[in-house]
């Protein structure tokens, strides 16, 4: 019940002095990316994440410190190479060793638990968990086509839309993706939603950063943010 | 002035519409008022009702009052007897007198010194009391428990306050003829129906209802009643279209009752009674209905009938009961998380009791045995995340959050057995004496409970009670009986109290207790559940209650708390519904066809866990939240007064009554409790509701 209560508070607009999810304009990690999301002995995934930023656009940035949550006995198998930091996905004997320190059956990919850290200002940090999958191979999921008032605009970086407007926002994944769409530039309604729709009131910024990210159930990422306006 | 037998009525307050002037019948049925002819002459009595004379002599016809429904077989609660120190039997006038309860008798509880008190009702069965678990008590609906005492939101009872006629709060120290509660205990019983066949209707902004009853011969008396929620018909109205909201079924409910009471001779008696409800919520979390991942749903059922037969004879008397009840909850959110449970009951009861004047040198001596059974079946089928316990942070929202799953069935015989003893040794001295026997068949648990009352009759005015015992809850909480290997909660408790009844009318009690609880059910390490807890209330509550007739006044004060630690090595922290401090007020006035009364609340906030740092876990999209020290946090203090306004007057046949009743009129907007943004990073508060009116018409035929 307290879940309900609270749901339909947020969705009744009752939180205005916490910001929303959908909100950009706020100091945030708002997902961390594996490249690949899962990988066979010898594959190589890199970490990034996107970051968002009270007053500015989010950006892509690397972890400033990562480590093996668990298993310890792959702690190994991060590393970091210059700025960035890498998963090198171990041989048979070290999976098998990893699946016998999580109880995990024969063959079963090996979840990889990695805590960062991202630098904000003012020396604060946050602090992010991100699951490498070994022990198979599977891609990020491909954020394409992205539309906006009905057209694809997925290699668009700016992006114009009217005030005092319904603005539709479509991508095409079905429920059992999570979708994002977020924004420092009006109102974002169904924003967890595969349709959203866009709202710029006279009151809000005319203009900052919009954005989706996609979350598949094999623990796949992808993210793309335009600049946008209304006018 | 005479009823419909031809009796005079004494003390009827009869007045002349539109002016100050009233007089009261002598213990003949007379008066002598001035009035010029024509005049309209109200006419009013507590037992009677308004009822409407007009002028047309200087010597009226008799004036023939027939008992008000309303009041009809109302318990005066400055003559009912006491239970327990702390205890009373809720008297329905009076609590009627009570604003701030929307006109529902059962939400006046929250008045009740040792009941935590906030704006809408708590937790699953809407009662906590003496800072407990609202698990840990229990309410009965003519002896036999009910899975839940309100609808959702708690705007209503699940028995609408016409069919009710009388309401026992026992907030500890119960006797042994009633069980499987470490805490306290609300009993409502249903009333039989009335010797005059009658109608009554009621419409409001909540819910409409009708209440029939009546006799079926000489012997026979029915009582109906059916009511709706009209809530749903109005809340969409309010919500803005521009709100990600659609509500394809706003809080619905209905609930019915059917009560048939049959007297076979001087000796037996019998009855048959049903309570019933249905309560279904869904929401989209959207304005997308197709969009099953934003969908919330909630249907929550159950039918209880019961049979009955009472026998008297002499000193001999008995009560045959069977009682089953059926309920079914069905919650599913989102795409994933589902819980199903279907509950079969069969609870067969009796009790045996024997009075004598004098036995073994003792006088009034009240013996009594009983035993009963709960048979109880469970059909489960859950996917939802870890279920919170008690004091427990609570988890971030992930709707993917399944790791609890269970899909089979239970079952879960409960036996008991109990006997007392009640004597006095003299005028003063009167002891209670008792031991109850409660098997938990699952688990295969006996515990034996010993409970004792010693009542000291100071003066006639002033009665001492000293009383204690020992109690359990079995373990039938949330998913508590799918693990076999859990012991019921258990409780020992000591009362102490005074009353002061100097005349009828009045009634001034104080009682302090300590409660000890052990066997408390928390997760283990592994997140099985263990009897690892332990805990202990104390406090101090007053109750006061005066009324002449015309003025009302009601005084309740209780301090309290309670503390528990939830396993060896475990810091001490308060329970969720700790509250030190609440104070109800109200003050009636009746007079003619109006009533008007006020009620002040005082009551501290409730404590709640701070987060004290987040951690973001990208592939779930949420943040883990680091808990502060449990309920270290407490919501400020809440103040507000409610109003209540009632109008009575005669159309034709029919008795009319409008009221409205206000809640917080000065709109004090109090802090409820606290929330967090989706990170944690920011806190908001929830406040107390604005100014809640509700307006209601009552018609009787």
């Amino acid at each position: 019940m307290r879940v309900l209560v609270v749901v339909l508070a947020l969705a009744a607009g009752c939180t205005e002095d916490v910001d929303p999810a959908w909100q950009l304009d706020h100091d945030r990690v708002i997902a961390i990316r594996a490249t690949p999301s899962r990988i066979v002995s010898g594959e190589v995934a890199q970490i990034d994440a996107l970051l968002g930023r009270a007053g500015e656009a989010p950006i892509e940035a690397d972890p400033m410190t990562a480590m093996v949550v668990e298993p310890t006995v792959l702690a190994s198998t991060l590393t970091r190479q210059g700025t960035r930091w890498r998963v090198t996905a171990p041989g048979p004997t070290e999976l098998a060793a990893a699946r016998s320190e999580l109880g995990l059956e024969a063959d079963a990919p090996v979840p990889l638990r990695v805590r960062m850290t991202f630098p904000y200002a003012n020396n604060v940090t946050k602090t992010g968990l991100k699951v490498i999958w070994l022990g198979e191979h599977a891609e990020n999921p491909v954020l394409s086509p992205i539309f906006v008032e009905g057209v694809d605009r997925t290699m668009a970086t700016m992006l114009t839309v009217a005030p005092l407007t319904d603005v539709p926002l479509e991508v095409e994944f079905d429920e059992t993706y999570v979708v994002n769409w977020l924004t420092s530039c009006g109102t974002m309604h169904d924003f967890d939603l595969a349709r959203s729709y866009l709202r710029v009131e006279v009151e809000d910024d005319q203009s900052g950063t919009l954005g989706v990210v996609v979350r598949d159930e094999l623990g796949g990422v992808a993210w793309q943010m335009f600049s946008i306006t209304a006018e | 002035m005479i009823d419909n037998l031809g009796r005079p009525i004494r003390k009827v307050t009869v007045s002349v519409e539109g002016t100050f002037d009233d007089v009261v019948t002598d213990k003949d049925g007379t008066f002598e008022i001035v009035a010029p002819m024509g005049a309209t002459l109200i006419v009013s009595s507590d037992r009677h009702g308004v009822s409407l004379a007009t002028v047309d002599g200087p010597e009226l016809p008799d004036i023939v009052l027939l008992i008000d429904l309303a009041s009809e077989e109302i318990i005066v609660s400055s003559e009912a007897p006491i239970v327990a120190p702390g205890a009373a039997v809720l008297d329905r006038e009076q609590l009627n007198r009570i604003p701030g309860t929307g006109g529902d008798i059962v939400r006046a509880l929250t008045a009740m010194p040792g009941v935590v008190n906030t704006q809408l009702p708590l937790g699953y069965s809407g009662v906590v009391i003496r800072g407990a678990s609202p698990q840990d008590s229990k309410v009965l609906i003519d002896d036999f428990e009910i899975p839940i005492l309100f609808h959702p939101f708690g705007f209503r009872a699940v028995v609408p306050t016409e069919s009710i006629k009388s309401l026992s709060f026992i907030p500890g120290g119960f006797d042994v003829a009633y069980g499987r509660s470490s805490s306290g205990i609300v009993k409502l019983e249903t009333r039989a129906g009335s010797e005059n066949r009658s109608t009554q209707a009621e419409f409001s902004m909540i819910d409409s209802g009708v209440v029939a009853q009546g006799p079926i011969g000489e012997k026979t008396r029915y009582m109906f009643a059916l009511r709706r929620s009209f809530i749903d018909f109005f809340l969409p109205l309010f919500i803005p279209d521009t709100v990600d909201l659609s509500l394809t079924t706003v809080p619905q409910y209905w609930d019915g009752q059917l009560r048939v009471d049959h007297e076979v001779n001087s000796k037996w008696s019998v009855m048959a009674s049903s309570v019933g409800t249905t309560d279904l919520f869904e929401l989209f979390t959207t304005q997308d209905e197709d969009s099953k991942a934003k969908r919330f749903y909630s249907r929550t059922r159950f039918l209880r009938l019961t049979a009955g037969a009472k026998y008297h004879d002499g000193p001999w008397q008995a009560n045959l009961a069977l009682s089953g009840m059926i309920s079914d909850l069905d919650a599913q959110i989102g795409l994933y998380q589902r819980l199903k449970v279907v509950t079969e009951l069969v609870t067969p009861r009796v009790t045996v009791t024997r009075s004598e004047e004098k036995a073994f040198g003792l006088k009034d001596v009240v013996w009594s045995s009983g035993a009963e059974a709960q048979i109880g079946h469970s059909t489960t089928e859950l996917a939802i995340p870890l279920e919170r316990r008690e004091g427990e942070p609570f988890p971030p929202y992930d709707p993917k959050d399944t790791s609890s799953r269970f899909k089979g069935s239970v079952w879960f015989p409960d036996f008991a057995a109990w006997s007392s003893v009640a004597a006095s040794f003299d005028k003063r001295f009167r002891v209670t004496t008792g031991v109850r026997a409660d098997m938990f068949a699952r688990s295969g648990e006996v515990r034996i409970q010993p409970r004792s009352e010693l009542q000291i009759k100071i003066t006639p005015a002033w009665t001492a009670r000293f009383n204690g015992g020992f109690y359990s809850r079995p373990p039938e909480f949330q998913s508590e009986n799918l693990q076999k290997d859990l012991n019921a909660e258990r409780s020992q408790q000591l009362m102490m109290g005074l009353e002061y009844a100097p005349f009828l009318g009045l009634r001034i009690q104080g009682s302090t207790y300590y409660t000890y609880r052990t066997s408390l059910i928390t997760h283990n390490a592994d997140n099985t559940l263990g009897n690892n807890g332990r805990g202990e209330s104390k406090g101090f509550e007053l109750l006061a209650m005066g009324t002449n007739g015309t003025w009302f006044g009601f005084l309740g004060y209780s301090y309290s708390n309670s503390s528990r630690i939830d396993g060896p090595g475990a810091m001490p922290r308060l329970f969720d519904y700790d509250q030190p401090h609440s104070l109800n007020a109200a003050l009636s006035w009746k007079k003619g066809h109006w009533q008007i009364g006020g009620r002040f609340n005082l009551y501290s906030g409730l404590p709640s866990t701070p987060v004290i740092g987040a951690e973001f876990d990208s592939d779930r999209n949420l943040h883990i939240p680091t808990p502060g020290a449990i309920n270290s946090d407490r919501a400020p203090m809440h103040h507000q007064l409610d109003v209540r306004i009632d109008y009575t007057w005669k159309w034709g046949p029919t008795v009319l009554l409008v009221f409205l009743d206000v809640q917080n009129v000065y709109l004090n907007d109090s802090i409820v409790t606290y929330f967090y943004s989706y990170d944690y990073t920011q806190k908001s508060a929830f406040e107390s509701l604005p100014l809640v009116p509700s307006l209601g018409v009552r018609g009787t035929l």
